[in-house]
């Protein structure tokens, strides 16, 4: 890895923090309390007690502002410091979540209904052998509309949470893979597997939604 | 499963959202790409996906609530004071 270096954004932000700028520091709240509150409530038994560890997260971050160097960026930070607080609490509450029931048991399930591939028996096993629904070139305004938006944000709160975590934080807020592996202490590869099984469970439920539309 | 075995439709949708964010090993790549240059129904699922992601990139994280932001104003003041 590269020597550490803090992007022009983070270091301006680190500066301004230690000004005592409170709208970047509200900046900051604002972008990431939500993911920071769902994080650490996967911890901890309840919703008061998530908010507690943000806001010791919070104070834990402006107590090491000063020792901040840039080994990763600002946000994975911060989140590895929530990750270790909730974690400490979560303990301490006597509460230990095995990983399976925040990652989900459906890990090695296939993404995609294995009826529509050819059997074992088929020359051609593995093989498509009915297509899903092809949505593809469907009028823009049905795909874009606020109501495909709803079904895709029904879909995500309906993933086990660390699944629901890693799309929200990659592919809504546009985490990088290492940004998102390093603040949820993930391995590459359990990262890489709950956003593929997340985007698969998303796409089905696009699938199906848009089906509906087109029949109706 | 050597490195030139055929790689079926079924293998193939379990690493597209890898090969989307490229990352696939080079060898892997190679496979599903020349898989994809003939294969329309895996061709049709990445694209989906491709798509879903698009669309998912379109959500907006819920603001928070005033309770909260004020009680780290706060939090954030006191800090700022040297408490």
């Amino acid at each position: 890895m590269a020597a550490p270096s803090i992007s022009p954004t983070d270091l301006e932000l680190v500066a301004r923090l230690r000004a005592g700028d409170e709208d970047a520091f509200m900046m900051l709240v604002t972008a990431l309390g939500p993911s920071m509150r769902r994080v650490a409530r996967m911890y901890v038994s309840t919703d008061a007690v998530a908010d507690e560890v943000v806001q010791d997260a919070w104070v834990g971050v402006l107590r090491g502002l000063g020792s901040f160097e840039g080994r990763s960026t600002l946000r994975t930070w911060i989140f590895r410091i929530l990750v270790n607080i909730a974690k400490t609490r979560g303990q301490r509450e006597g509460r230990s979540v095995p990983f399976a029931t925040l990652a989900g048991d459906d890990l090695q399930e296939p993404s995609i209904d294995p009826s529509a591939f050819r059997g074992p028996d088929d020359p051609a096993a593995g093989s498509w052998s009915t297509l899903p629904f092809d949505w593809r070139g469907m009028p823009e305004q049905r795909a874009e509309g606020s109501e495909t938006i709803r079904v895709i944000g029904r879909a995500i709160a309906t993933l086990p949470p660390l699944q629901a975590e890693v799309i929200r934080l990659r592919d809504v807020q546009g985490w990088s893979s290492e940004e998102v592996r390093n603040a949820l202490d993930l391995s590459e590869t359990n990262q890489r597997v709950l956003l593929h099984r997340a985007r698969a469970r998303v796409r089905r439920a696009l699938e199906e939604h848009l089906r509906s539309v087109s029949q109706a | 499963m050597s490195a030139d075995a055929e790689i079926t439709c079924r293998e193939v949708v379990e690493l597209l959202s890898g090969l989307l964010d490229d990352e696939l090993p080079a060898r892997e790549r190679a496979r599903v790409e020349a898989h994809l240059t003939a294969c329309d129904g895996c061709s049709m699922i990445l694209d989906e996906l491709r798509e879903t992601v698009r669309l998912t990139g379109r959500l907006t994280e819920e603001d928070l609530t005033a309770h909260q932001s004020a009680t780290l104003l706060d939090a954030f003041r006191s800090w700022r004071a040297g408490g």
